[in-house]
């Protein structure tokens, strides 16, 4: 097992410029929110999932929806949409699987 | 040169972890942060160790192929490393035994464990040692690659709920299994073109 110098000098570059880049992704729920202008801040967000019983980990805007990181009082650890403007909780998935889905959301 | 070379590599290999340890000694960082980086780098770096082979299968071998190949089993160790670190931040995050048992049971949870089970056992065979002691069996287990790089693509797939990042990973190992399937086929041909003649 020798290693050239050339060879692995073009394969650290080759991987590198692949590993680097990052690739986090999400489902794509959509919210239709509006403009944000129209949006309720991000404490209440927090405060709406605080009520629910959960311990919030992260609050943070994905796409046109608010996503809620945190664990029910049940210890699940859960991720949540909520409506940016009306705060109503559209959709909730525990790691991947959904568990709750509103009335008439289709988003 | 060979061990200034395995040093550089491994220096290489451990700057992404020492970029994301760092950034766990934030104000606002959190173990979930580092999820899906030490997740995307392990399963990049086993897609990595896989691609060599059979691009050398399909173009013969030259010094860079040999080279790649001349480090496949550290690639593997390393993607393994960073599985490793996945799951501490797993725990770290999840905060008890008992939150990670409840579920276990998931579909995107049970995927990665069983990957991570794999991996593990590629890299406990991964000196030496263990290659002449267990003979024939070694390449057998080494071979879980393969179950292991598509349980992590499900792994990720049902987590995130999305194709598209996942089957840009997948992408690389599709193009070169099917080069290698080209040359396969061509070799079979010219075999029995010849046997006939």
């Amino acid at each position: 097992m020798k290693l050239s110098l050339r060879g692995f000098g073009v394969a650290v570059a080759g991987m590198s410029l692949w590993i680097g880049s990052p690739a986090q992704a999400d489902g794509n729920v959509r919210c239709d929110a509006g403009p944000r202008g129209n949006w309720k801040s991000l404490s209440e967000v927090r405060k709406k999932a605080w009520m629910e019983g959960w311990k919030v980990a992260r609050v943070q805007v994905e796409g046109d929806c608010y996503e809620v990181y945190a664990h029910t009082e049940a210890g699940l650890a859960i991720e949540a949409f909520f409506h940016p403007v009306t705060l109503r909780k559209l959709v909730v998935f525990r790691r991947g699987s959904e568990i709750y889905r509103a009335p008439g959301f289709g988003g | 040169m060979r061990r200034c070379g395995r040093g550089l590599l491994w220096l290489v290999l451990a700057i992404p972890a020492a970029i994301m340890l760092s950034r766990l000694l934030g104000p606002s960082a959190m173990p979930m942060d580092l999820l899906h980086p030490t997740g995307e780098m392990a399963l990049r770096l086993m897609v990595l160790a896989m691609l060599p082979g059979p691009l050398l299968d399909f173009f013969g071998p030259n010094r860079f192929l040999r080279s790649w190949l001349a480090i496949r089993r550290n690639l593997g160790v390393a993607a393994f490393a960073y599985g490793a670190l996945h799951l501490l931040f797993y725990g770290l995050d999840m905060g008890s035994i008992g939150a990670i048992l409840a579920e276990f049971s998931l579909p995107a949870i049970w995927t990665g464990w069983i990957a991570f089970a794999f991996m593990l056992a590629m890299a406990s065979i991964s000196r030496e040692a263990a290659m002449s002691k267990l003979g024939r069996w070694w390449k057998p287990i080494q071979r879980t690659a393969y179950p292991a790089v598509f349980l992590a693509l499900a792994h990720w797939v049902l987590l995130d709920r999305e194709w598209g990042p996942a089957l840009v990973h997948l992408a690389p190992l599709l193009i070169v299994w099917s080069l290698r399937g080209l040359a396969v086929s061509v070799t079979f041909r010219q075999a029995r073109k010849e046997s006939a003649s």
